[in-house]
């Protein structure tokens, strides 16, 4: 009891809102990609993936290995070979509907109305081919077609395909109630053991369901026969109870009253919320709560909340090394940037100051947790800066030729005007040039150069140049010196 | 003998030096050339006539004065020269190299005037910017001389 209350105790609330959000994520998933096959064979990559964890685990090498080349390779063929069904489940109208809203069971089709004019159809020989799309997007498998959006009706059908009709050749698609298009030309079946008196039509219907997820319809013209072509077949229909059947089975048309069927949807959905809730918190504890592994790192310190009027002159380590530990995965999956050091100087004076390294100091990410710190105590010097004027001198180098003295050396201007801290600058007198060599000098001349710091915390004032000009005069061995 | 030729006899003394660190040895020196002392010593400042780098200082004379200088050269002088010298005193050389101190020479001074020079060996680790400051004993600074020690 005690051991729980602790486990509780120690769960923030910004756990239970990781664990909310991602479950309701997989709910969303869930949601909006049931029913397909894309959603099956994801169901399949997730078993593969805890397959190989547990080859892993239990020391399998090879079988762990293969199964997570599969597992890679799965999950690159899934997106090109489900691009339709992915497609189709993310096409929708607006960010609410995508975060919030549910996949409209269409089950207002009139599916008695449709087989009545089917038959009807049949028994006057008037060709007909009606598409009832599934999951998969059709985009890509059909052609042509002019938009229609006419409510379905008997009259509309046999209309749409009497004879004298300009689209009656094409197929009609049905979504709900309505016709969205006429006139549609299908992919034709390459197969070779269909039966040769199946015409264009039938090879289009079985075209369409090689292809895609939808139900093809065909009404015979020749024979008067009605078929229906799914999943690579076509089979005749007898009667329009037959049929009905089977649009209503491929609609997903429940054989219950809707309030039945409304109460199941949202028992299913309770249910896949709630088996969601308890993955995510499963995965979230084997991620979070288990702390097997441990790492150290070395870390650079932050210095923060620097007064204003105070400059750090050095610090006694630029980086610390902390030990951490956790679960394996965070572990492995530590970035840059998301584990710190930061020391607040906000209360530092001027000179040396002393801090201990606390927890407070340091920047970890969630569920990764401190074991040790080196050093623990570090020492942050702090200075005013300050601004001096200081004689700037050329560093020569090289060597003159023997016969020739430097005799003269005028450095404009003379003094630059350097900032840094008071206690750095107190030891500086001089600001040097960059070397300027003299063994290419022959004559006297002027050269320009730059200054250089050091150290390199100090930096020139902005009214002063950090070029200067150095005019040198060259003598000969035995003229007379000059100062 | 006339007095005025007495006058004209000087000796010339040493001038103590401290060695305060090894990388530079510098060998203290001191001469005076004679000359007649004015009579209004005592009212009048110390002041620096001369000051020069040079490499070696020959008859109270800067030999090879220069604002660089080449180790193989094995030494530089900072020589200089003060008039008037109303009484005698110490002034310093304060030898410098970029802003670390080197060396400091102590070096006395008589009247009415008096020339006066240290020394410092050089050693391949002495190139770089040098900088002699000269001062009293008060700490004021009569000269900077700046020059390098090279190749």
């Amino acid at each position: 009891m005690t051991r729980l209350i602790a486990f509780l105790s120690s769960v923030r609330w910004q756990d239970i809102v990781d664990i909310l959000i991602n479950s309701y994520i997989l709910l969303r998933v869930y949601i909006l990609f049931q029913g397909t096959n894309a959603f099956r064979v994801l169901v399949g990559i997730t078993s593969l993936w805890i397959l190989q964890e547990v080859a892993a685990s239990i020391g399998l090498i090879l079988t762990s290995w293969a199964i997570r080349g599969i597992t890679a390779a799965a999950a690159i063929i899934i997106i090109v070979v489900f691009r339709n069904e992915i497609r189709t489940a993310l096409q929708v109208r607006n960010l609410k509907a995508f975060l919030w809203g549910f996949p409209n069971r269409e089950q207002t089709t009139p599916v008695d109305v449709i087989t009545e004019s089917v038959f009807q159809m049949a028994k006057r020989r008037t060709g007909a081919l009606i598409v009832f799309p599934g999951k998969e997007d059709l985009g890509e498998a059909i052609h042509g077609g002019l938009s229609w959006n006419g409510t379905v009706s008997p009259e509309m059908l046999l209309s749409i395909f009497w004879p004298q009709n300009p689209v009656h050749d094409g197929a009609i698609i049905i979504n709900g109630s309505r016709i969205t298009e006429v006139g549609v030309l299908l992919p034709l079946s390459q197969r070779q053991d269909l039966p040769s008196y199946y015409g264009t039509r039938h090879r289009a219907a079985v075209g369409l369901s090689e292809r895609t997820d939808a139900l093809v319809v065909v009404v015979s013209e020749e024979r008067g026969r009605v078929s229906i072509a799914k999943d690579y077949t076509l089979k005749p229909v007898i009667d329009s109870e037959e049929l009905a059947q089977a649009i209503r089975k491929h609609l997903n048309f429940p054989d219950i009253s809707p309030a039945r069927q409304h109460e199941r949807e949202r028992l299913k959905l309770v249910v896949a919320a709630g088996l969601s809730l308890l993955i995510m918190t499963g995965i979230w504890f084997g991620f979070t709560r288990s702390q097997d592994t441990i790492i150290a790192l070395n870390v650079p310190i932050e210095y923060v909340n620097r007064p204003a009027n105070y400059e750090i002159l050095d610090t006694s380590v630029d980086e610390a090394r902390l030990q951490l530990f956790g679960s394996s995965a965070l572990i492995k999956s530590l970035k840059q940037g998301q584990v710190g050091v930061r020391i607040d100087l906000s209360k530092a004076a001027e000179g040396r100051n002393t801090f201990t390294i606390t927890q407070d100091d340091i920047i970890l990410p969630p569920g990764v947790s401190l074991n040790k710190i080196q050093p623990a105590v570090i020492d942050v010097t702090l200075d005013i800066p300050t601004t001096r004027e200081l004689p700037i001198q050329v560093d020569w180098v090289g060597r003159l030729p023997e016969n020739m003295v430097l005799s003269s050396v005028t450095v404009t201007p003379e003094t630059v005007k350097v900032i840094g801290g008071s206690k750095t600058l107190e030891k500086v007198s001089t600001v040097y040039t960059a070397p300027v060599r003299l063994d290419s000098l022959t004559r006297s001349g002027s050269v320009t150069t730059q200054v250089v710091l050091s150290p390199p915390s100090l930096r020139v004032a902005s009214a002063s140049p950090e070029k200067v000009t150095i005019q040198y005069l060259l003598s000969e061995r035995n003229s007379p010196a000059k100062k | 003998m006339k007095p005025c030729v007495m006058l004209t006899v000087f000796c010339c003394i040493l001038c103590a030096a401290f060695m305060t660190i090894p990388s530079a040895q510098e060998q203290p020196q001191e001469a005076s050339p004679p000359s007649p002392a004015p009579s209004s010593d005592a009212a009048q400042k110390l002041g620096l006539k001369q000051a020069i780098m040079c490499e070696r200082v020959e008859n109270l004379t800067p030999v090879r004065p220069g604002l660089a200088f080449s180790v193989s050269s094995g030494q530089v002088c900072c020589f200089t020269s003060f008039e008037p010298v109303p009484q005698p005193t110490v002034i310093y050389h304060r030898w410098f190299r970029r802003d670390e101190l080197s060396t400091q020479t102590r070096l006395r001074l008589y009247s009415p005037k008096w020339s006066t020079y240290s020394v410092i060996q050089l050693r391949e680790t002495d190139k770089g910017p040098w900088r002699v400051e000269i001062i009293d004993q008060n700490g004021h600074v009569f000269d900077v001389l700046r020059f390098s020690i090279t190749d």
